[in-house]
């Protein structure tokens, strides 16, 4: 799976790893900002209410 | 497909799920918290500016007092001038326990739904307003989103818990150690709460919050009764001094 992300990247080493970097960044982010959000209310640290 | 590639696919997947957990947990623990401290400041500040405005409806002037007791008759001037009704997931006074901490201050906002609990305590819609007669029964996160009840468990008879309009300081006094019940019980937040040994009607202070730490099967609650009342032009109260 990685190894065959880094093959279709393009440039030498050094660009690849470069955009290696910025594609984690970019799952990071998406990852803190839409995905986790979403997730954490199905855990129970939100339920500090008495109700019916 | 080769066995080498299988393996290899499948390594790779137990690191991606492995890195996504503690990614996840990193962000339960700790970005949570970094963003509602952001957000509960701004909640403060926007309550400061508007105090400082003079946006509060009504400037009630009063003396210093002992709050009216659980006896009361109700012919004072805030049953004959209820105050206008708090607007759903605004903040509208900021709580002091300095029990939890000299600093500790936190917003508070009206309703206790799950995106209003991000950025402060929640006032349950439904029960009293601040220092009028029934319950003022407010929830929040024990765990996560800045942890602001995570010191619940050391609250103790006697504490204040300070609460402030803008207009007046209304100090609570907390009565029970906290008490451990069921998330279907809402007789705690009733009027007169169910278990918490107060009889009459009055003034009272219910918190809420999840029970254990990191769990939702049960609930801790404190109840409080209004203690005393100032106008926020004589200062802090004397809980609030060191």
């Amino acid at each position: 799976m990685y190894g065959w992300i880094w093959r279709h990247l393009p440039g030498n080493t050094w660009i690849r790893a470069l955009i290696s970097l910025l594609l984690v960044l970019v799952v990071v982010y998406v990852l803190f900002q839409y995905v986790f959000p979403w997730a954490e209310p199905l855990l129970p640290f939100n339920d500090v209410t008495v109700n019916n | 497909m080769s066995v080498r590639v299988v393996v290899r696919t499948f390594s790779e997947l137990c690191i991606t799920v492995g890195a996504l957990i503690v990614l996840f947990v990193a962000y339960v623990l700790f970005w949570t918290g970094v963003k509602a401290d952001s957000a509960m400041d701004h909640q403060i500040d926007s309550l400061q500016s508007q105090w400082s405005k003079g946006a509060v409806a009504v400037q009630q002037p009063q003396q210093p007092q002992p709050a009216p007791t659980a006896t009361d008759t109700g012919d004072d001037k805030a049953a004959v001038d209820p105050p206008a009704p708090y607007k759903d997931g605004k903040p509208f006074a900021v709580m002091y326990i300095p029990r939890l901490g000299f600093t500790w201050n936190k917003p508070v906002l009206q309703g206790t739904g799950v995106d209003i609990l991000k950025k402060g305590l929640g006032h349950y819609a439904g029960t009293a307003q601040l220092g009028q007669k029934g319950n003022f029964a407010v929830a929040g996160h024990r765990r996560t989103y800045g942890d602001p009840f995570k010191d619940f468990p050391e609250l103790r008879p006697g504490d204040a818990v300070v609460l402030t309009d803008g207009t007046t300081w209304f100090t609570y006094r907390i009565d029970t150690k906290p008490y451990k019940t069921v998330p279907g019980d809402v007789a705690v937040i009733d009027p007169v709460p169910r278990k918490s040994g107060y009889k009459e009607p009055g003034r009272y202070l219910t918190l809420t919050t999840c029970e254990p730490e990191w769990g939702h099967s049960h609930r801790l609650i404190v109840w409080a009764h209004l203690d005393a009342t100032q106008p926020a032009e004589a200062g802090k109260p004397e809980a609030l001094r060191r």
